[in-house]
């Protein structure tokens, strides 16, 4: 029998629909990973076990009995727990406080030592340690995660979902929550592990579920598959082809930047950049890259230095100047600066070239505009409704994929991409890599920035690795190793 | 199974009335002011009612741009009172079209004072207009002496204008329509309005695009500042006086307008008919209060109760991913 058995749900959502006929059984005591690309169905699946969402059409088993799950309070009394990608947590109340949030009201008085000592023992047994009187607007993003983790563990929990956990955690402290659930795993909770990392997948998940487009891809326990099967099915086509091999093409001189600093992350920068390089930038959170993008696209100001745009010094910028220089930016926060959410996708695209598409008077030439957009989705092949559906409705991949449309809608000479692919699924990577090789080829210059070393690895011809706002080194292709990179991002 | 149709079907219901509140609450107003009065159909009172609302209408599209950007401007009022005394004062010494080219300057500038140090000094609009707001209200004592300003015989031309009817509508009416029609024209083909509405979701990542944010929304308080002036000098005519108390409180009937119009005080969302609708709705309170002869106290508290129920309506949204 099954701790947890979902037949046949279907989903949509307008008129696209989000899952179709989709089987999905986890055992007690099994650790169940869900994998599949951004807008596969992973999340709308678990939204539905945890009431979030309800179903269109299908069953829902819980050992063995059919169970209706209309709201989040049914599935809490069903003893589904469930962590989310986007915390729910208050951060003006204590950790205490959030943990026991939904049982605070057992008596008329709460009992603030009782509760700060039960957060405490929680939190210590799965492996952490944290004041339980913080407030969680004080704590790291990894820490907020733990307490997450603890709320959900707070009530008896027979099914555990994790929605991408181990986004926001370090290395060590990913293995320290897998030590938590194989402790669960003992006690017989049914766990599912949603997650993008194929590594992890396999480090902790005794059974692999892939979805794609909506439906099952396969089921298959981890023992008796692999990363690249695995990969394949989540793509439809073998990692090999992620990285396509490029000819390093570069002109003339386009930008040349001689120690510039911005008083604060940015500290006496210089570098050059030729036409149809791709030139990354590679160091820790806080080295100071997005800082350097910034300055360079004069969203913040510099202090001291020059900048050289095709051999001519570039001074009292603006980002509308910048624009119109022709450089463009994809900020590192897609859903804060890269797209406006509430606006279609027509609008957001429209809005760094406004000047193409209207008159004299400002007044817009609609049809103009609308194969405009039409061309960019195609081109980019974002998947939506069409160019008037609202960005907020897309998925990350497809979000991104329209941040970067706005600067294919202008000929850019030069075009800043800080974390072109952070939090987006391997497809639509493998899509932004092929549209930063287009664009190289064409001879735009780009600049990209990345957490991810292998990433910086496999598409620039050169890489800057930024350490405490200075340029520690600069790496030429043949000079690439994950290994050195890091090495030189953390060490002075 | 009959349950959740059942469900649904309220959903969609309440959806449905979130969507069209406006224009439901409108269509309401209509049939109970036809039901309670048998003079509100009447041309005579249609007339006085269009009149009233005329000089909140025109403003109510300044406001609404404001609004869009995410800003408020609290001295509408005020703008109003000054410019309608000095366009009295001006007709004395000056001919008309001075006299009125000068009054609206005045208010571009009071709205261009603003729009300065919200977009340029990044300070809060709501603590620089309430400045400006009393600023602007001293100003109109000062100038007028504390006392109303007679129009000037040698301007019968602008009173003429301000109490006239043209095919059956008072001739301010036609100012407020044109500004209507300009406005909700530039909010939904022009830049300048899609720029506005992107600036009041997400001012940022409008500035990352590479516009000129400052610009857009200085423009917008010089906008609301010009036709409050031209609400002020409308108000002259129409009275052939301008006092310094004229338009106290009018900020807020202004602001009540837009959101009973639909529009979001946080920015980014609201349409030039739905606050067309809402100055209709908030004049048919007031007019047929007046027919079936509310007593002004209650008509306040009522008219406080439906911007309430007005709001609210706009909150029931289906929850969807």
């Amino acid at each position: 029998m099954y701790r947890v058995e979902l037949r046949n749900i279907s989903k949509k959502f307008g008129g696209i629909a989000a899952l179709k006929d989709v089987t999905f059984k986890v055992l007690h005591g099994e650790i169940h990973a869900l994998a599949g690309e951004n807008g596969a169905g992973k999340s709308t699946l678990v939204k539905i076990l945890s009431g979030a969402h309800t179903k269109d059409s299908g069953q829902i088993f819980i050992d063995g009995s059919e169970a209706l799950i209309r709201n989040t309070q049914d599935s809490k009394k069903l003893g589904i727990g469930i962590i989310y990608q986007e915390f729910s947590l208050v951060p003006e109340l204590s950790v205490a406080e959030n943990i026991f949030l939904n049982q605070l009201g057992t008596g008329f008085l709460v009992r603030w030592n009782k509760m700060k000592i039960k957060a405490e023992e929680l939190i210590n047994s799965i492996g952490f340690d944290i004041n339980p009187s913080l407030r969680v607007r004080d704590l790291s993003i990894a820490q907020q995660q733990v307490v997450e983790i603890a709320k959900a563990l707070s009530e008896k929990v027979r099914i555990l979902i994790l929605d991408e956990p181990s986004a926001v955690l370090g290395t060590r402290e990913v293995q320290k929550l897998f030590d938590t659930l194989t402790k669960l795993k003992k006690d017989g909770v049914a766990v599912i592990y949603i997650s993008h990392h194929i590594d992890e997948i396999f480090q902790i998940a005794d059974r692999i579920t892939v979805l794609k487009d909506g439906s099952t891809a396969g089921s298959l326990l981890a023992s008796e598959t692999d990363k690249k099967s695995v990969i394949k099915m989540m793509l439809g086509r073998s990692l090999d082809t992620m990285y396509p091999s490029h000819n390093t093409f570069s002109g003339k001189e386009i930008l040349s930047i001689e120690n510039v600093s911005d008083g604060e992350k940015v500290n006496g920068v210089s570098f050059k950049l030729k036409e149809g390089e791709i030139l990354g930038i590679a160091g820790l959170v806080g080295s100071g890259r997005t800082e350097l993008a910034r300055a360079l696209f004069a969203a913040d100001k510099i202090k001291t230095g020059r900048i050289f745009l095709a051999g001519k010094e570039f001074r009292q910028r603006s980002p509308g100047k910048t624009v119109r220089a022709g450089i463009g930016m994809v900020p590192e926060d897609r859903k804060q600066h890269g797209v406006i959410l509430p606006l279609t996708i027509k609008e957001n695209i429209s809005l760094t070239n406004y000047k193409s598409i209207s008159d004299v008077f400002g007044f817009i030439k609609t049809k103009k505009e609308r194969e405009n957009t039409i061309e960019l989705i195609r081109k980019l092949s974002i998947k939506a409704e069409g160019e008037n559906q609202e960005t907020l409705k897309l998925s990350g991949g497809n979000q991104q994929k329209v941040a970067l449309a706005k600067w294919l809608n202008r000929d850019c000479r030069v075009l800043i991409i800080d974390e072109p692919t952070r939090g987006i699924d391997v497809g639509s990577k493998v899509e932004i890599y092929d549209l930063i090789f287009e664009l190289s080829k064409k001879g735009v210059a780009l600049i990209v920035i990345s957490s991810e070393t292998q990433e910086l690895t496999g598409i620039c011809d050169r890489i800057l690795v930024m350490r405490k706002g200075k340029i520690k080194s600069e790496l030429t292709r043949k000079e690439f190793s994950e290994e050195e990179i890091l090495r030189l991002s953390i060490l002075d | 199974m009959i349950k959740t149709d059942r469900k649904i079907s309220f959903q969609r219901v309440l959806q449905f009335l979130a969507k069209h509140n406006t224009v439901i609450i409108f269509i309401v107003m209509l049939v109970i002011s036809a039901i309670v009065s048998d003079v509100f159909f009447t041309s005579a009172n249609l007339f006085n009612l269009i009149r009233q609302v005329t000089p909140v209408g025109i403003i109510s599209m300044g406001m609404l741009l404001v609004i869009l950007t995410g800003g408020i401007d609290l001295s509408v009022g005020s703008i109003v009172a000054m410019t309608g005394v000095l366009c009295a004062i001006f007709t004395s010494t000056m001919s008309l079209p001075v006299a009125i080219l000068l009054s609206l300057s005045c208010g571009i500038l009071t709205g261009a004072v603003s729009g300065y140090l919200i977009s340029v000094h990044k300070m809060a609009p709501f603590i620089v207009t309430l400045a400006l707001m009393s600023i602007v209200r001293g100003s109109g004592f000062i100038f007028s002496k504390g006392a109303p300003v007679t129009v000037s015989d040698n301007a019968s031309a602008l009173t003429d204008f301000g109490s006239g009817s043209f095919l059956g509508f008072p001739n301010p009416a036609y100012i407020m329509i044109l500004t209507f029609i300009l406005t909700a024209v530039l909010l939904k083909y022009n830049v300048f309005g899609r720029i506005i509405i992107a600036i009041g979701s997400n001012e940022e990542a409008v500035r990352l695009s590479g516009i000129k944010v400052t610009a857009y929304k200085l423009s917008v308080y010089i906008i609301c500042g010009g036709l409050s002036a031209i609400a002020g000098i409308i108000t002259t005519a129409r009275t052939s006086v301008g006092s310094p108390v004229m338009g106290a409180g009018m900020e807020l009937d202004v602001i009540a307008t837009v959101v009973i119009g639909g529009a979001s005080l946080s920015g980014g969302k609201g349409t030039a008919v739905n606050t067309l609708l809402g100055v209709l709705i908030l004049g048919m309170i007031g007019n047929i209060m007046n027919l079936i002869n509310i007593p002004a106290y209650s008509q306040q508290i009522i008219k406080g109760l439906i911007i309430i129920i007005a709001v609210m309506l706009q909150r029931f949204r289906i929850k969807d991913s």
